[in-house]
């Protein structure tokens, strides 16, 4: 590796494994398999036709890719070309890389190849996809791009040209297949099946007067009715079984699906770079450059809560927005599940001097408290109308009742969240049942927002939005109601203005 | 409690005051008060700018909302005058407000330079305040409208890489200031030495 970070003699040139052939003819053939047999069935010489039509094409299609996709590095970039008619040649500065992707199908392992996935800043999806590679071409390739960023980014920083030497690998974290079952099973989908259930089961049994719902259903269809009367002790406990049945099936399928997505999770480090890799079936390795990562969130749902679990979240400014593909892929998440007290040496990982920048929780405005729990009455009211209007007696008040639950909520809720600024970092949290922490390195705020309704008004306090790059994985990042005015614009200036101090690095 | 469901009433008072319970550790550590510049309005020309678009923007569906009466007073020509009625408080609603808002959204709007940060502020009832470092400015649009060509303005588009708050739109200016404004950031944006 030399210091030079330009010069026309390509640091490393290669192209697609042969491999490439099969595993593209495969992919395509698994395509167009299903209309093709619809066509085939429907008529048999014509159906015939086309399906060797397609599959001429389509070994065309591969030949000429294989055969003209060239990738190189050269000067500072990653250069691919390929097509005969239509050429197209591609430059993407390495400095601008943000996240290098490996992905390892069931075939894939099988004929020890790997896809690559390059992904920029702006870009819709990857930026350049070298597919396929062999598994050493592409850690070259991977090494050289990461190598070539560093030098670049350190002739261009502090003017020294002796390159570092590549340091050795550093575990972050493993997961262990129990914790994936655990990930599994206080999965977010297990949450949600048992909160639907239980509030479900708890209504109709418990809370709602019986002929409350029996006046419902009869509004609803009088047959139904007729079956509740006859049938209805016995529907209960089906209905309970076939509950648990759901919850059983869906806690199956959520470890099931943490197993196979997540299987061998490693996080490690290696200089400035961090490295993932997982899956079971399909494996996937990323790298990004640790300085890329915009924000983090460290989200706790209330089942992960009870075992002391949390999630890591991160955004480059790379990451799509709302983009199923990237949830699918375990792209959303850094560390899929940690135990809480761990975060301590995690986060300095990804953010160093982290540890070394504490700084105390402000609180907001005790008028949250009232504001909420004002909010929480009101629906509570709303309901007692709705009750009251059903039910003509005093008992429709019922949903009354829950107005002190409401401010305890909301008194609990108040007590954690907060906002803290340090010298480099802001950091908001949220949330009581389940918990959201964001974390910011103040160099990559964008543009800082107070925003004030005309009740914000009346209690004197404000909405304080960062907005950074990329915030998809994150929850729209880091945003705190109800922090008093004074306190709100002295934050946000001072936000502001260091920000302004700093470079934004991409 | 009741107090907080009336819209819009901006009582001084409580504006002022921040809650006394929860002061935490003064701000000391986050360096000394800035000293504010004051903001600098829009060009007053953009009240009868605002006043046009908003004629345009409210007279359409007025007027479409008129054809509509006239067509149903037509079939049935009991309720013409009810319709005649709803339409004319509609019509001197959106005249009034056509008349009202456009100066006091001017007047709230305003922006400044302060330490290489550009703030600006606007809204009536629901306000909003934008700081933007000037070294995350990736680039600056100046654009100008036939409606505001006319009226000798141009708008500022300033974007960042940020997501949900990724422009900045700073209207009203006046056109030759809005190039010198947009000179002025750029150079303080794209100074490395930040």
């Amino acid at each position: 590796m030399t210091g030079q970070p330009v010069g026309a003699v390509p640091i490393l040139q290669g192209r697609l494994h042969p491999l490439t052939l099969v595993i593209l003819l495969v992919n395509s053939i698994r395509n167009f398999i299903l209309p093709a047999i619809i066509v085939f069935m429907v008529n048999k010489s014509t159906g015939g036709f086309i399906l060797l039509a397609f599959l001429a094409l389509t070994v065309l299609q591969t030949l000429t890719r294989y055969f003209t996709f060239t990738y190189r590095i050269e000067g500072g970039e990653l250069i691919t070309r390929h097509g005969i008619l239509e050429r197209t040649e591609r430059h993407i500065p390495l400095t601008r890389v943000q996240d290098l992707r490996i992905e390892q199908g069931v075939l894939h392992r099988l004929l020890k190849v790997v896809d690559l996935h390059v992904e920029t800043a702006g870009g819709k999806g990857a930026e350049a996809s070298l597919s396929v590679l062999s598994r050493d071409e592409a850690e070259n390739l991977r090494r050289a791009v990461f190598e070539q960023t560093r030098t670049l980014a350190q002739t261009t920083g502090a003017g020294a040209s002796a390159p570092l030497p590549t340091p050795p690998d550093e575990i972050v974290r493993r997961l262990s297949t129990r914790e994936l079952v655990l990930a599994g099973l206080t999965s977010n989908r297990t949450a949600s099946a048992l909160v639907v259930v239980a509030v479900a089961w708890q209504l109709l049994d418990d809370i709602l007067p019986k002929q409350v719902y029996e006046r419902l259903l009869s509004t609803v269809s009088s047959n139904f009715e007729r079956w509740i009367e006859h049938e209805g002790h016995a529907n209960w406990i089906g209905i309970a079984i076939t509950a648990m049945l759901v919850i059983f099936l869906g806690m199956i399928f959520s470890v099931a699906g943490s197993i196979v997505l997540f299987h061998g999770f490693t996080l490690s480090r290696r200089g400035e770079d961090l490295h993932r890799a997982y899956g079971l079936f399909t494996r996937r390795a990323s790298s990004l450059p640790r300085r890329r990562i915009q924000l983090l969130k460290v989200e706790e749902t209330w089942l992960r809560r009870v075992f002391g679990l949390a999630t890591l979240r991160a955004d480059t400014a790379g990451s799509q927005p709302a983009n199923p593909q990237e949830n699918r892929d375990g792209r959303d998440v850094l560390l899929p599940v940690v135990r809480r007290e761990e975060l301590e040496t995690v986060l300095p990982v990804v953010f160093p001097g982290v540890e070394s920048d504490p700084s105390p929780w402000r609180q907001v405005s005790r008028r949250a408290i009232r504001r909420g729990t004002l909010k929480g009455a009101l629906l509570c009211g709303l309901f007692a109308i709705a009750a009251l209007l059903f039910e003509r007696d005093v008992f429709g008040l019922w949903p009354l009742v829950f107005i002190p639950l409401v401010y305890a909520l909301n008194v609990a809720s108040y007590r954690h969240l907060g906002y803290a600024l340090s010298e480099r970092f802001f950091r908001t949290r949220r949330g009581w049942l389940s918990r959201a922490t964001h974390l910011v390195p103040i160099g990559n705020a964008q543009t800082i927002v107070l925003k004030q309704t005309p009740f914000d008004r009346r209690h004197g306090v404000m909405t304080l939005v960062v907005d950074t790059a990329g915030q998809a994985h994150t929850g729209g990042g880091p945003h705190i109601r109800n922090v008093p005015m004074a306190d709100a614009e002295a934050v946000a200036r001072v936000l502001a203005q260091r920000a302004a101090q700093t470079r934004y690095r991409w | 409690m009741r107090k907080t469901a009336e819209p819009g009433g901006a009582d001084p008072a409580l504006v002022e005051t921040t809650d006394p319970i929860n002061q935490p550790a003064p701000f000391a550590s986050f360096g000394p008060a800035a000293t504010p510049d004051p903001f600098t309005p829009l060009d007053p020309r953009v009240i009868k700018l605002w006043r046009l678009t908003s004629l345009i923007g409210l007279g359409i569906p007025l007027g479409g909302s008129l054809i509509v009466g006239l067509i149903v007073g037509l079939a049935a020509p009991e309720v013409v005058g009810w319709i005649f009625l709803g339409w004319s408080l509609l019509a001197a609603l959106c005249g009034w407000i056509i008349y009202w808002y456009p100066p006091r959204a001017c007047e709230a709007w305003g922006y400044r330079i302060d330490a290489k940060v550009l703030e600006t502020r606007s809204g009536i009832w629901f306000r909003v305040i934008k700081l933007l470092p000037l070294s995350r400015l990736q680039h600056v649009d100046l654009r100008r409208g036939p409606l505001e060509r006319a009226h000798g303005l141009a708008s500022l588009i300033l974007h960042t890489a940020g997501t949900h708050e990724a422009t900045l739109v700073i209207p009203g200016l006046d056109a030759d200031e809005a190039a010198r404004l947009r000179d002025r950031l750029v150079a303080a944006g794209g100074d490395d030495a930040v």
